[in-house]
Order: structure tokens, then sequence, then C-alpha cells
């Protein structure tokens, strides 16, 4: 067992598949940063708020003003560093840490999607993505064809539990018996061609839906691992993700998990793309070709293994967390982030907040646009750690204002996945006497 | 390299299909148009030329005022702006196209009216109506101060600045029937473009309208006519801001009618009544009871539609004079505030989540 292990670790590949990975990472991801900016999404989520949601332990992480624009434009330039691979190393630490600071930011457009390129672009600071085909190999004059086994395995197995994950998740009696919430979302795509009046309107394609897109996330791993399988599970990762893509707003996530699937294919097929690429850049390659780069063995850092295996093992167990508290995920959603639930919930609500003066025994009403935009009042509706950060907020925001002995009440009510809305919050409780913390949240009222 | 290939172009002709667009009558079934016709035709095109009608009554009765300044043509202008006012309810939540870009609502009903920068105006005779800090020295809150709040107004107008003042005056109501008219007339050449808007998009005709209404609901009336007021958002009662205060004082009626008269109007647009009689159309209601929303063995509708039963009682069930009702027991109108919200979250939870329309355009993965 040991004997085997040590010899999967020293095994060696042709390193191609990283090239392509790398190159399409880059590409990626400076095409989806030039997106969300040209949107204007910079401007209005995270300089218009005047008050930003934070992450649970991540509260130090403060916003930037205009400035922000700085951490967009480093993050740019490290995308398009890291698909060319020049400064590899440091290319990818900077984008790591502008990209996750970016995103610690603001608590309410958290996005599996997102999470992901953070939780991949750590994972990609200990991989050789720049070991050939890179600038770095000008500069260094040498080159190694091979890699590690492991290097390009730890991204199939990324994105691995990505996908059964999400399945396993939507192993539960909304989604299978009852095709929720596609039975809610899909007959509103309406205005789709084709198929909007039609398929879009079916009961038996809701289900059919539901049921394919469980299936879909837990065999696709397996089907591109085994090469009989791969081009058609290939085949049915474009479709899939298109086909989404094309149902609901979800940016360029799709094209990352089109790009990302790349990765299963052998070396042959990855040649085969770099050899295209050389032949588009063909006048520089030409002259680049007469310098002779040497090609030496690669060396791995012993070290990078034992900070991948804890990394995988967090990996692992993160998404089980839900498992410690009782009740609905989607409902108190205690362990519902970071674990690939993608898609899983139609879930609306509205909350208000009852500020009562206990000195001039008299209460009032909060109007939420005061202090929030849209989109984040939104959000915070539904979201107990959300309801609860805003009500230290305005615990604060009114004590400065002279209100010396307050508390604050939440009205909320939230309708999951079509079910007639129901109170969210226990009514009766002060939330500023609540810290957040990952004890069970007995201020949520149980799901009907 | 053929695999690569055929994998590239099989992935181009799906995406390239997904991004087709094409200008069919989208439905799910139900008939999104009809909906549309509906409200278009029977209830806001007839609102707006009933307004606009009244306007005119008013600035005819504001011009007769000018030529003969006495208390009988003041005590007229009074009543036509009642009426006027009256009209208004049935087309304020309408905050869509020209009117939002004009900023019409603001510009006709914020109040209280800022009575110190409608003196400035009146004395330094310079103004701009579209600079936001005059929204609340124009509209029918201003007027409501210059021909019910001057104390002996009919003297003051017959004074040394009555010229001013009644110049203010026809100034207040030429630039409602200016921006009045510029709404109506795109209502009637933009219909037939707004009718056939039916997609689900943010900025449809069908999403606009119901995003607006519950909008309207939440602030226009439920805040500003009793929340406000009763001091809900501000922990001390606000009484000198009711809607018409002015008038109510002489009145003593006047806001708790003009809440009522809203009502009417959110009761209507609900239901799909046509505004110049009680013929029912198609409407969220039809909506909703076509999608089969139900709550406990009840139709959504009929929940909504009770709660704004309840809602509409308890404002009747109030002391006539508003003012009076909340310096005297105030906890009564917070009741019915209570009453009135109950309906928000039906609106904004259960009915969006049924007609799962877009509210805003930003990537998400429903979580």
């Amino acid at each position: 067992m040991i004997l085997s292990v040590k010899k999967y670790i020293n095994a060696y590949t042709d390193s191609s598949p990283l090239v392509v990975f790398r190159i399409g990472f880059g590409l990626m991801m400076l095409f989806s940063i030039i997106r969300f900016w040209s949107k204007g999404w910079i401007e209005k989520i995270y300089i218009e708020p005047s008050f930003h949601f934070t992450y649970y332990g991540f509260e130090w992480v403060k916003p930037l003003g205009d400035k922000i624009y700085v951490l967009f434009i480093l993050c740019a330039i490290s995308s398009a560093l890291i698909a060319i691979g020049l400064k590899y190393k440091l290319a990818i630490i900077t984008f790591f840490l502008s990209f996750t600071y970016i995103e610690l930011l603001e608590k309410t457009i958290y996005l599996n999607h997102y999470y992901f390129i953070c939780v991949l672009s750590f994972l990609l600071i200990f991989l050789p993505l720049n070991s050939s085909f890179s600038i770095d190999n000008l500069i260094n004059n040498k080159k190694s064809n091979s890699v590690p086994r492991w290097t390009i395995d730890s991204i199939k197995l990324m994105l691995g539990i990505v996908y059964i994950y999400a399945g396993l998740a939507k192993i539960n009696s909304d989604w299978l018996l009852q095709a929720l919430p596609l039975k809610i979302w899909l007959p509103s795509k309406y205005d789709l061609p084709i198929i909007g009046e039609t398929l879009m309107q079916e009961n038996w394609v809701h289900f059919a839906m539901s049921w394919g897109g469980m299936l879909y996330d837990l065999l696709i791993p397996f089907l591109l691992l085994y090469k009989r399988t791969r081009t058609f599970a290939f085949l049915l990762v474009v479709f899939f993700h298109v086909f989404t893509r094309v149902l609901f707003p979800i940016g360029v996530f799709p094209y990352i998990m089109i790009i990302s699937a790349l990765i299963f294919f052998d070396a042959k097929f990855h040649k085969k793309i770099i050899n295209i690429l050389k032949k588009i850049i063909n006048p520089i390659s030409k002259r680049l070709s007469q310098i002779n780069i040497q090609n030496v063995k690669f060396y791995s850092n012993k070290k990078i293994i034992w900070v991948l295996a804890i990394f995988f093992i967090l990996q692992l167990t993160i998404p089980l967390r839900h498992l410690s508290y009782n009740g609905n995920i989607m409902w108190h959603e205690q362990g519902y982030r970071f674990s690939w639930r993608v898609m899983l919930m139609e879930k609306l609500g509205y909350t208000t907040f009852k500020i009562l003066d206990n000195d001039k025994n008299q209460f009032f009403y909060v109007q939420n646009e005061e202090f929030l935009t849209s989109y984040q009042e939104k959000q915070m509706s539904f979201q107990p750690d959300f309801i609860l950060e805003y009500a230290h907020f305005l615990g604060k925001h009114f004590k400065s204002k002279g209100f010396e002995n307050i508390e604050v009440f939440a009205e909320s009510y939230v309708s999951l996945n079509g079910r007639r809305s129901q109170m969210y919050i226990d009514p009766e409780i002060n939330l500023l006497n609540i810290k957040d913390s990952f004890k069970n949240k007995y201020w949520i009222l149980p799901l009907k | 390299m053929k695999k690569i290939f055929t994998v590239l172009s099989i992935a181009i002709i799906i995406v390239g299909c997904g991004g087709a667009d094409d200008n069919d009558i989208y439905s799910d079934g139900f008939d999104r148009n009809a909906l549309l016709i509906n409200i278009t035709d029977n209830i806001i095109i007839p609102a707006y030329n009933n307004f606009s009608t009244k306007t005119n009554e008013l600035e005819n009765t504001i011009d007769q005022f000018i030529a003969e300044t006495n208390q009988n043509n003041l005590d007229l202008v009074q009543t036509k702006w009642l009426d006027a006012y009256m009209a208004w309810q049935h087309i304020e939540m309408f905050d869509i196209n020209m009117a939002e870009e004009i900023n019409f609502r603001k510009k006709m009903n914020s109040y209280p009216a800022n009575s110190s920068r409608i003196e400035l105006n009146v004395l330094s005779e310079s103004y701009d109506f579209n600079d936001p800090n005059h929204y609340a020295a124009q509209g029918f809150p201003s007027l409501d101060y210059m021909i019910n709040g001057l104390q002996n107004g009919i003297t003051i107008y017959n004074g040394a600045d009555g010229g001013k003042y009644l110049a203010y005056l026809k100034a207040l109501i030429s630039t409602i029937n200016f921006n009045t008219n510029e709404v109506k007339n795109e209502w009637i050449s933009n219909r037939d473009n707004f009718i056939s808007s039916a997609e689900n998009t943010a900025t449809s005709s069908l999403n606009k309208l119901t995003n607006d209404f519950i909008f309207y609901y939440e602030k226009g009336f439920r805040a500003n006519k009793i929340g406000i007021p009763a001091g809900v958002f501000s922990g001390s009662k606000l009484p000198q801001n009711i809607e018409a205060y002015y008038h109510n004082i002489s009145s003593n009626n006047t806001s708790k009618t003009l809440a009522l008269e809203a009502f009417t109007a959110i009761n209507k647009f609900f239901s799909g009544v046509h505004f110049n009689n009680s013929t029912e159309g198609s409407s969220l209601k039809e909506y909703l009871n076509y999608l089969n929303a139900t709550d406990d063995g009840d139709t959504l509708s009929n929940v909504i539609i009770a709660t704004f039963n309840t809602a509409e009682a308890a404002i009747n069930d109030l002391d006539d004079d508003l003012m009076n009702q909340i310096n005297t027991d105030n906890y009564q109108l917070l009741v019915t505030y209570d009453k009135i919200q109950a309906a928000v979250p039906l609106l904004k939870v259960d009915m969006i989540g049924h007609l799962s329309i877009d509210i805003d355009y930003i990537d998400a993965d429903g979580d």
C-alpha cells in the first residue's frame, strides 16, 4: 500500500494538459474580469453600497472605495500573466489573493462559481503550470516536458469533488420527488425560442431535468475518467453547461467548467491543441524554436504533497458540515455555502426590522432602502446570517444616533420552493443579544 | 485533430442557438398580452384621460381665479383640486417609462409640502421644477398649501405680493398639465409597444408593472399615507405628514378619503377591473389563478384579496379625520398599518415567487 502510494507520487506524465489548463484558466479569468467590469458591477456591488455584508471570521476585510479598481486591474494583469506563463508563481499568488479579497468584501454576491475559482487558484499555486510552453521557460532557459502525475490528477480530483457534492446535494425530496425548483423556474422561461412555450412547460421535462441533473453531476467525473466514455462525456459537459447558461443567469461559469473538463483528456489531445496554438503564433515560435531550451526533470517539493493532502481533506469535509445541524438545510442554510449546492432552491424573503427604544418605550421600523441596495436587501431577506449581521449594524447605527437602550427584532417572511411564505425568524428575540457562531441558530423558526 | 473540431463545432452550434432571438409573442400558456392589453386599455389609459380632464378643469378654475380673485372662485379651485387629487390616486402606481423618466410621481405628490421653499419661490420668482430640491414645492401638496394653507388666503392674493402668488399658482398648474400630457401622450403612442413586451426580463412591461405595483403599495400607499404619519419609521408620530394636510384641517376627512380612493385603485389593478365600470378583465389575479397558486387550500389570489379587504375595512373604521386619529389614539393607526403590511409579504414573496419575475439582473446560481 505504502509502496504503491510512493510509486504513484513518483510517477511522471506529459505536462501538456497542465499547459492547456493554464492558458484556458488565464484567458477565462481575464475575460470574466473584463465582463464583470463592463457590466458596471464593480460600481454597483463594491462602491455604491454604504454597508457590506462580510463573512464570519473575515469582518476585517474592509471595502477600498475607488481603490477597488486597482485590485481588479491586478487581478486582470495576473490572469494575463498566467495565460502566457510569465512569472507564473508570482502571478497565480497575486491572482489568488486579489480575487479572494474581492470575494470576501461582499457576501451578497456569494456564488459557488466564485468560491470554486478561489479554491482552484489556491490549488494552482502549488502546481507547475508553467513547466512547458511558457515565457518562464525562455527566461530560465529550461523546461520540463514531464511532470508528476499527481499534479494533473489533483485538478481532476478538485473537479470531481465539485460535481459529486453537487450531485449529492440534489438527492433531496424537493428536487427529486417534486422537481422543485425547476418546476417554478422552467415555465417562466417561456420567452426562449422553440422550447420556451413547449418543453419548458411540460411536467415530465421538469422531472427529467431534475433527475438528469442529479445523475449528470454524480456520474460525469467517472465518465470523464474512462477513456472509452470520455468524448461522449465531454459532449455531455458542453451540452449540459451551455444549456444551463441559456436557461439561467450564471455568467461565465459554464464556460469555465467546459474548459476545465478538458483536463481529463490525455496528453495527445492537449499536444494537438498546443500545436494549433504554435501555428497561430508561428512567426514568433519559429524564432523561439531556434533557441535551445534545456529539458530538465521536474522535482517537486515533497512538502507540497502534505499541503495538498490537508487541502483535500478540508475540501471533502467542509461540504459535510451541515450534518451537524438539524432541520432542512435549504431553510436554515447552516452549512449551505462552500458545499457546491447549486441551483437547488427558489427562496424569497421579506424582512423588516423593528427597533425598540426602551428609554422612551416606543418603537419604529427601519426602511431597509436607507442602508441597503435592492440586491443586498433581497439577499439579506432570506439568509439568517445576513439578517443577524444587518441587525447588529442597525444596532450600532442607532446607538450612534443617540438611542442608547435599544433592542432589534426581525419580522421576516420567507418562502422556499413555492411553499406559502412563513415566519422565518423568531420575532420575540432581540437579535442584538445573539452573536454569530457555528452554534445552532435556534432563533430560526422551523420549516412547517 | 478531428475530435477537436467535432467538439468545438458542436459547442459553437449549441452556443449559437442559445443566443438566438425572435420576436414571437411569448407565453407559458397564459395570455400575458391579454393581461397587458386589459391593464393598458381599460385601466391606465382611461385613468390618465380622466386625470388630465380633471387637471384641465382645475387649470380653468385657476385662470378664472386669476381673472377675478375672490373667495367664490377660490372655493371653486379647492373643489376642482380635490377632484383632480382623487383622480391622481388611480395613476400614481404606474411609475413607468416616461413617468419614471421625468420623476412624475415625485413632482406630483411629494408631501409634506416644503412651505418655506414655496414662499421663497413665490417671492424670488425663480425656481427650477426639475431640480429635486423643488419636488416638494410643486404638485398637489404645494397647491394644497397655496389654496388651503395660506392664512387669510384671499387677502394675500389681493395684497401687495398677490400677483406673485397668482403667478406661482399658475406655474404649478401649468407644470402639472405639461407633465401630465407628456406622460399621457406617451402611454397612447407607446401603447402597442408596451403591450407586446411580454417576455420575462427585468425591463419587460409585465415585470415593470408588477414591480411598480408592489413598490407603490409598500411606499406610496402603506408608508406615505399611513406609516409615516403614524410614526412607524420614526418612533414619534408625524401628523403634519398626512396627505392633503391643509385641506384636511377644514374638511376633517380628506386624507382618509384619498387613502380609500387609492385602495380602490389597488383592488381594481389587482383584479383587472376596468377604470370606468366594474367589468373584470385579465389581471395578476387571473394569472395567479392560472398558475394554480394555492395557499392552505385557498387560492393565493383569494388570500391576497381577503387581506386587502381587511386592511381597507381597518382604514374605514378609523376616525374620518386621520389627524385627529393620530393625535387622540395613534394605536389604531399602528394596528391599521399592520393590517396593510400583512399583504406585503404575500405580494413580494408569494406572488413574485409564483410569477417567477426577474427583478435584478446579476449572475446567480440560485442560492
